[in-house]
C-alpha cells in the first residue's frame, strides 16, 4: 500500500520513556517480582559431566517440611531442540554435562528448597567425558547421543551422525583447480577461540502459575513464543495451553534467546497448585550459560599476485556442548561471515557442530560472526603479508559490491563495504593517530571489515487507535535494554499516524495478545517487529484517511496526518483533529485497528551451493568497518586500546543517539572478548569461572569513547530503510584488536582473548599459536 | 534477633538473623527491590546503598552491624517526581539501557559528585571501578557526570 | 534466614576479654568489615554459625600518630587509612595499598585487621605493604597482648593458639626511608592483581620487600633485599629475575604461575625507580 509520507519524520532522538523508573529503582523486572507470596524453586543439577543415572531417590527431600513438589523427567518426557529434537528438560537415564538439571524442588522458601536439594540422592555411574571436540571426533569415541538416529528431525537436509550434531556445506565453483594454479600463493592458517559468557545483570528467572487449565509464565526472556512452544513441546501439550508474558528485562544479549528454566517453573506451578518463582543464582548463570561457543578453524586461500582470491576453503568445528541448540542453526552463518565479505572465485566450506560432554552453548550477540570475523581478518592480514599488499588496499580491492556473488551464490545489492572503507580511511586521516600516547610501548593499528545479517523471520503487530487520539501497539517485542521497544517502535507508529510518540502506548509482550514472533535478538526487532508495526499503523492510517476523506470531501491522496490532525495538503488548519475522526468512525463502524505482519522475503542463492543451511542467503546484510589503535606493554603483556573507530551500515538510523549507545556498548563487550573474558573448562567438564572474581568484565577505565560514523543509504527492506543496529557493534572487535596487536608485537595472533599472559607469552617467543589437529581436520568422515 | 534499622528515614523493626546481608533484607523483607542482587561479592556495585552517607555494597553488610546507622536506598535518595542532579543528567543524556546497574551507579555517582564537585574524566572512571555496566560501555555515563561538574572539560556526546 | 531464639548468631562483645571468650568457641569467627566473611557461600563454605562482631570494642578504631610510629586500630578501614595517614615518604606504600586495593565501595568497609587476618586470601595489598614497612601486629590472646612482625604473623596465623584477635598494627616512622607499592591487575584497575610488590629503602641500601598474590601466602623477599644492598640499582630487574625462581607461582585459570613470577621483576624495577626518586628529594 503506497501511502506517501516522509520517512524522515520517523527519525528523532526520542528519549527512553522507561529511563526514569530505571534510574529511581522503580522498574519491576521479573527477578524483583519473585517474593514471599509464592513458592520458590531450585534446580538440582549434575555435578559430573557424563554417566548413567543408577539411582535417583527423592524421598528424603520430599519429606522435608516445607517442600511442596519435586519435578523430574517424567513430568516432561518430550525432547526439544533446533533442527533436531535432542534435548530433554531434565536428564533421563544419562547425564551429558556438568550442571544438567536432574530435578527441581518447589518449597515455601528458597532456603528450604536448597536444603532439600542436598537431600536428593543421586548415584551416577560415571563415564569418561568427552571434553573437547578432538576427543569427540575420534573414531573410537563414545557417543554423547547413542540414540541420535531416533531423534525427531525438525529441519531436514543436513548430514549428521555420531558426535556430529549437524553439518553445513558450501560448495561453489572448483576449489581444487584454484589451489592447483601455478600463479597463486597459498596461505593456510589455524585459529581457535574459547567461550564467552553474556552476564546479563538480571539472571534467567520465571514466575509461573496454572490458571484455568493453562500455564502462565512470566519470565525474563527475549523470546516469549519460543518459551511457549518449548514448554508445550516438553510437556506434550498444545502450545495454546501456554501463555507467556514479559515485563522489562534486565539484559539478555542472546542468553535469553532460548528456553531453559521456564518450563521447570511451569511444571512445579501445576504440581503445587501455587505460583512458583525460580531464578538462577549467579553461579548457575555462569556454570550453565549458553555461551558463545568455542570453535576452531582451518582455513586456506589461493591468491594471485594481483590480490585476487581465486579459492578459499575452510573447516570450522563448533562446540555444541551436550545438546545441539543454536550451534546447529549457526552452522548456516559460516557461509555469510567466514565465507563472506570478499569476492571469491571458488569456495568450499564445512561447518561441523560437534557434541561434547560440556554445558550446552547458545547464541550471544552476533554469535559465530564474532569469531569467524577474527579468523577471517587475521587470515586476510596474513595473505597481505604473504603477497606484499597493503591490508586496506587489499580489502578495498576485494570486498563484495553491487552484483557480487556471495559464498552461496546470492547476488549482493549496492556498493556498501568499499565506500565504508573509504569513509574509514578519511576518518582515520582526519585525526592525528595516537602513536605518541603509546610512549615506549609497542604500537599497532588495524582496520577490519565484517558482515552480519538481520535475523528476519515472522513478526506480527496490531495497532489499536484509542478515542483520545493515542494508539496502542501490541507486539511480542521485548525491551531488553536495546531501546527498540521504547524508541524505534513508537517513532515508527507515530510517524505513520502523525501523532506524538508519547501517545503511542507500547504493550509489553503477552502471547495471548499479540501474534507470533521469533523474538528479540539477531538485530531483528526494528526491522521485523518494526515492519509489522508499520504495516499495522498504515492500515489504521488508511481507515482514518478513508473516513476523513468522506467528511472533508477530499480524496485520501490529498490528505496528510500530522500533529494529531488530518490536514488537506497545502491548506494547513483546514482539516480536522484526529479525535474527531475517531469519534465519527467509532459511531458508525466501531473502534479502528489494524494488523500487520512480516517475514523474510527470501533471497535466492545458487542452487546446489549450500547444503544443511537454515538460511541459504541473507535478506538484509549488515556491514561494518572497524579501526583500532593499541599500545602493548612489552614487560607485562597488557594491551591498552588507544582509539576505536566504527563505520556502521545502518540503512537509516531512526534514533541516531540510541544507535551510538548500542555501538559503544557492543564495542565494550567486544573489548571484553578480545582482551579480558576467558572461559576455561575443568577436568569435571565444568566451567571454571563461577563469578565476577574469575570472569573479568571490562570496567570504565578499560574502554575509550568509540568514534562513530553512521553509514546510511545502503539498500534495506526494513521500515524506512533501516537495518538492525544492535548486534553488529560487537562483531569486529576481536578481529580488529587481534590484527592491531599482531602488528604491534610482530607475532601471529591465533587465539583470543589476548590476556596479558597470552601476549607476554607471544612476546617471549614461546610457541603459543593454536595448533590444528590436522588428523581430525583432514580425515573428517563423510556422513 | 530483633533488630532496629533506619531505612530511608523510617525506623523499622525486624526479627531476623543478624548475619543476613542488607541486600537480601531490603529486597526480601522490605521489598525495596531497587538495589539489585547481581554478583553477591562486592564487585559489580548493583547493590550500592548509602550507610551513614557512604556508598557501600549492601551484599557485604550484615544487618546485625547496621543498627543505628542511617541507610538510604535508591528509593529514598530522591522522589521519582524529583530526581536528583545525577539522575537528571543521566536522563538528559539518555544513557540507560537495561537499567539493572543504574540504581547502584546513581548511588555511587551521587555520593562521589557530592564529595568531588570537579573531577576529571579519569577520576570519574576510577570512581566507577566498583560499578560494572554490561550494556552501555560507560562513556556516556561519564559524559553525563561531567556535565554536572565545575570543570571546563567539555563532555563529548 | 530464620532467627533461632536459643542461639545468637551475632554477638557484640564490649571488651577484648569477652571477645576472646566468644572466639574460643569452635563455631565463632571474628567479623570486622565482613567483606571476606559474607562471601563464604560463594566459596561453598557454610556461613559461620556465630559472628563475633568487633564493632563495639573500644580502641580498635584508634589512629595514633607519633614521631616514631603510627598505631592503627584493626577496625580502621582502607578509606580512613588512606585519608588519615600522614604524608611521610616512608608510608607511601601503605597509602598506595589502602587507596588501590579492591574498589571504592569495598574500601569504605573493609578493615586492615580483617584483611591481614584472612588466612586464605592470597592477594592482600596490605600484607605486602606492611612487610615492607617492618610493621608489627598486636594480637590479643588470653595470655595477654603479643606483638609480632607482620611477616611472622602471616606465616603463623593459621596455627596461632586460639582464641586470638588482631587489635592494632604499628608502623614505624622512619624519616630516612622511602617506600613504594606496585600491583598488577589484569585490567586497568580492580581485582585481583597477578602480583603485588611493596618495598622500602633508605640511602644505606637497607631494603625491605613484601610480595603478595604470587604465591598462596604473602612473604618477605629477603634474598632480593640482600642482593639490592650490594647491587647497582639500575640492574634491579635483572637481579630480581635471577632470584624470582624461588617463587612457585600460583596457578589459577587465566593467570598462570609463570606469569606472576615473570612480572615480579618488572614490579621490582618500577618500585625501585619510585623509591630512588623519592629518596632523591628527601633532605
Amino acid at each position: 500500500m503506497n501511502i506517501a509520507f516522509d520517512p524522515a519524520s520517523a527519525v528523532m532522538n526520542l528519549p527512553r520513556r522507561d529511563a526514569l523508573d530505571k534510574l529511581t529503582g522503580r522498574t519491576r523486572y521479573t527477578v524483583d517480582a519473585i517474593g514471599p507470596d509464592m513458592l520458590h524453586a531450585v534446580i538440582v543439577r549434575s555435578t559430573v559431566a557424563s554417566g548413567r543415572i543408577v539411582k535417583l531417590d527423592l524421598s528424603k527431600a520430599q519429606a522435608l517440611k516445607g517442600v511442596r513438589a519435586i519435578a523430574t523427567y517424567s513430568d516432561a518426557p518430550w525432547l526439544h531442540g533446533i533442527g533436531i529434537a535432542d534435548q530433554p528438560l531434565f536428564a533421563h537415564e544419562m547425564i551429558r554435562h556438568h550442571g544438567e538439571p536432574i530435578a527441581a524442588i518447589a518449597a515455601d522458601t528458597e532456603a528450604i528448597a536448597r536444603a532439600a536439594a542436598a537431600f536428593v540422592e543421586i548415584e551416577v555411574e560415571q563415564v569418561a567425558p568427552l571434553l573437547t571436540m578432538a576427543e569427540a571426533l575420534e573414531p573410537s569415541a563414545l557417543l554423547v547421543h547413542p540414540r541420535w538416529k531416533d531423534y525427531e528431525v525438525l529441519f531436514a537436509g543436513a548430514p549428521r551422525g555420531g558426535n556430529v550434531a549437524w553439518e553445513a556445506h558450501v560448495n561453489r565453483g572448483d576449489t581444487d583447480s584454484a589451489f592447483a594454479r601455478p600463479d597463486v600463493t597459498i596461505v593456510e592458517d589455524c585459529f581457535r577461540v574459547s567461550r564467552q559468557s553474556h552476564v546479563p545483570f538480571e539472571p534467567r528467572c520465571a514466575i509461573a502459575s496454572y490458571e484455568d487449565g493453562r500455564y502462565h509464565i512470566q519470565c525474563s526472556t527475549q523470546v516469549p513464543w519460543t518459551v511457549r512452544n518449548i514448554t508445550a513441546k516438553v510437556l506434550g501439550i498444545a502450545p495454546s495451553r501456554v501463555r507467556v508474558t514479559v515485563p522489562a528485562v534486565g539484559g539478555g544479549f542472546g542468553l535469553k534467546f532460548d528456553c531453559t528454566i521456564e518450563p521447570v517453573a511451569a511444571i512445579l506451578a501445576r504440581k503445587t497448585g501455587r505460583t512458583v518463582g525460580l531464578r538462577n543464582s549467579r553461579e548457575e548463570e555462569f556454570l550453565t550459560c549458553l555461551c558463545r561457543e568455542n570453535a576452531e578453524v582451518q582455513i586456506r586461500s589461493a591468491v594471485t599476485a594481483e590480490g585476487e582470491i581465486v579459492g578459499r576453503e575452510a573447516t570450522v568445528l563448533m562446540d555444541c556442548g551436550a545438546y545441539g541448540g543454536e550451534q546447529i542453526f549457526l552452522t548456516t552463518m559460516t557461509a555469510h561471515t567466514l565465507g563472506g565479505n570478499y569476492r571469491l572465485g571458488s569456495v568450499k566450506l564445512n561447518s561441523r557442530a560437534v557434541y561434547t560432554n560440556t554445558p550446552p552453548n547458545g547464541a550471544f550477540r552476533a554469535c559465530n560472526g564474532v569469531y569467524n570475523t577474527f579468523f577471517l581478518e587475521r587470515h586476510t592480514d596474513n595473505i597481505c603479508a604473504a603477497i606484499g599488499m597493503d591490508p586496506v588496499a587489499f580489502r578495498k580491492l576485494n570486498v563484495l559490491g553491487d552484483g557480487s556473488l556471495g559464498a552461496t551464490g546470492q547476488v549482493f545489492n549496492g556498493d556498501v563495504l568499499k565506500p565504508m572503507l573509504e569513509r574509514m580511511e578519511a576518518f582515520r586521516a582526519a585525526v592525528p593517530d595516537k602513536r605518541p600516547a603509546a610512549g615506549k610501548r609497542l604500537y599497532g593499528r588495524a582496520a577490519t571489515v565484517g558482515t552480519w545479517f538481520v535475523f528476519v523471520g515472522p513478526s506480527s503487530a496490531t495497532v489499536n487507535l484509542n478515542i483520545d487520539g493515542s494508539a496502542t501497539l501490541v507486539t511480542s517485542g521485548v525491551e531488553i535494554g536495546q531501546g527498540t521497544m521504547v524508541q524505534a517502535m513508537p517513532q515508527i507508529v507515530s510517524a505513520v499516524l502523525g501523532i506524538d510518540p508519547a501517545n503511542v502506548i507500547v504493550k509489553t509482550a503477552d502471547t495471548d495478545a499479540s501474534g507470533r514472533d521469533v523474538g528479540v535478538g539477531g538485530g531483528r526487532t526494528t526491522v521485523s517487529v518494526g515492519s509489522a508495526a508499520q504495516m499495522a499503523a498504515e492500515r489504521v492510517r488508511e481507515q482514518i484517511l478513508e473516513i476523513a476523506s468522506e467528511i472533508l470531501q477530499t480524496p485520501p491522496s490529498k490528505l496528510v496526518l500530522a500533529e494529531g490532525r488530518v490536514e488537506i495538503v497545502g491548506l494547513p488548519g483546514s482539516g480536522m483533529s484526529l479525535t474527531e475522526v475517531i469519534q465519527h468512525a467509532e459511531s458508525i463502524h466501531g473502534p479502528i485497528s489494524g494488523t500487520g505482519n512480516f517475514t523474510g522475503p527470501g533471497t535466492p542463492s545458487l542452487p546446489g551451493c549450500a547444503a544443511g543451511h537454515f538460511i541459504d542467503a541473507i535478506d538484509i546484510p549488515v556491514f561494518a568497518v572497524h579501526d583500532c589503535e593499541v599500545a602493548i606493554d612489552p614487560d607485562t603483556g597488557h594491551v591498552e586500546i588507544l582509539s576505536y573507530k566504527v563505520v556502521q551500515d545502518v540503512g537509516r538510523a531512526l534514533n541516531p543517539r540510541a544507535v551510538r549507545s548500542q555501538i559503544q556498548g557492543g564495542v565494550t563487550q567486544g573489548i571484553g572478548y578480545a582482551l579480558h573474558e576467558q572461559i576455561t573448562l575443568g577436568s569435571n567438564g565444568n566451567i571454571e569461572q563461577s563469578g565476577f572474581e574469575q570472569y573479568l568484565l571490562p570496567l570504565a577505565e578499560d574502554v575509550v569513547p568509540v568514534e562513530i560514523v553512521l553509514h546510511e543509504g545502503a539498500p534495506s527492506i526494513g521500515p524506512f530503510g533501516t537495518k538492525g543496529a544492535g548486534e553488529i557493534p560487537i562483531m569486529n572487535v576481536g578481529a580488529t584488536v587481534a590484527c592491531a596487536v599482531s602488528r604491534a608485537i610482530g607475532r601471529p595472533v591465533t587465539e583470543l582473548p589476548l590476556t596479558p599472559p597470552r601476549v607476554l607469552g607471544l612476546l617471549k617467543g614461546a610457541d603459543h599459536t593454536a595448533k590444528c589437529s590436522f588428523l581430525y581436520f583432514k580425515e573428517l568422515v563423510d556422513l | 534477633m530483633v533488630l532496629e534499622l533506619i531505612i530511608n528515614g523510617e525506623t523499622r523493626h525486624l526479627d531476623i538473623d543478624p548475619r543476613a546481608p542488607l541486600l537480601d533484607v531490603l529486597r526480601g523483607e522490605f521489598r525495596l527491590t531497587g538495589a539489585k542482587a547481581v554478583c553477591g561479592e562486592g564487585f559489580c556495585g548493583a547493590c550500592m546503598v548509602l550507610v551513614d552517607g557512604e556508598a557501600v555494597p549492601s551484599c557485604l553488610r550484615p544487618v546485625g552491624l547496621l543498627e543505628g546507622s542511617e541507610i538510604v536506598t535508591i528509593e529514598g535518595l530522591a522522589p521519582v517526581e524529583q530526581p536528583n542532579a545525577v539522575q537528571r543528567a543521566l536522563l538528559e543524556y539518555d544513557v540507560v539501557q537495561c537499567g539493572m546497574c543504574f540504581p547502584g551507579m546513581v548511588m555511587t555517582l551521587t555520593s562521589f559528585i557530592d564529595k568531588n564537585p570537579s573531577p576529571s574524566r579519569e577520576e570519574v572512571k576510577h570512581a566507577l571501578t566498583g560499578n560494572i555496566c554490561r550494556c552501555t560501555g560507560y562513556e556516556r555515563i561519564v559524559d553525563a557526570v561531567m556535565s554536572l561538574t565545575e570543570n571546563d572539560e567539555a563532555a563529548t556526546s | 534466614m530464620q532467627a533461632d531464639a536459643a542461639f545468637s548468631t551475632m554477638i557484640y562483645p564490649r571488651t577484648i576479654a569477652e571477645a576472646l571468650d566468644e572466639l574460643a568457641e569452635e563455631h565463632a569467627i571474628a567479623v570486622a568489615g565482613s567483606t571476606w566473611v559474607l562471601r563464604a557461600p560463594l566459596r561453598h563454605e557454610p556461613l559461620a554459625p556465630r559472628f563475633v562482631a568487633l564493632n563495639k570494642l573500644d580502641g580498635l578504631r584508634r589512629f595514633d600518630v607519633t614521631t616514631d610510629a603510627i598505631s592503627i586500630g584493626a577496625m580502621v578501614t582502607h578509606d580512613r587509612l588512606a585519608q588519615d595517614l600522614p604524608e611521610f615518604m616512608c608510608l607511601e606504600a601503605l597509602r598506595s595499598a589502602a587507596e588501590r586495593a579492591a574498589n571504592p565501595g569495598v574500601r569504605r568497609i573493609a578493615t586492615i585487621g580483617g584483611n591481614i587476618a584472612a588466612h586464605d586470601f592470597s592477594a592482600s595489598d596490605f600484607a605486602a605493604a606492611l612487610i615492607s614497612l617492618d610493621a608489627t601486629v598486636e594480637i590479643a590472646q588470653r595470655s595477654g597482648l603479643r606483638k609480632m612482625l607482620v611477616g611472622d604473623f602471616l606465616a603463623q596465623r593459621k596455627a596461632l593458639e586460639r582464641p586470638w584477635l588482631v587489635t592494632a598494627i604499628v608502623v614505624p616512622v622512619d624519616p630516612l626511608r622511602a617506600s613504594a607499592h606496585e600491583r598488577l591487575p589484569m585490567r586497568h584497575a580492580g581485582d585481583y592483581p597477578s602480583a603485588i610488590l611493596s618495598a622500602s629503602a633508605n640511602r644505606q641500601g637497607q631494603w625491605r620487600i613484601g610480595v603478595s598474590a604470587v604465591e598462596h601466602q604473602p612473604k618477605r623477599w629477603r634474598a632480593l633485599e640482600r642482593a639490592l644492598q650490594r647491587q647497582n640499582l639500575a640492574k634491579a630487574e635483572d637481579v630480581a629475575r635471577e632470584l624470582a625462581g624461588a617463587f612457585s607461582g600460583l596457578n589459577l585459570p587465566g593467570t598462570p604461575g609463570w606469569y606472576r613470577v615473570s612480572v615480579l621483576p618488572v614490579l621490582v624495577r618500577r618500585a625501585v625507580a619510585t623509591i630512588e626518586a623519592r629518596l632523591a628529594v628527601m633532605t
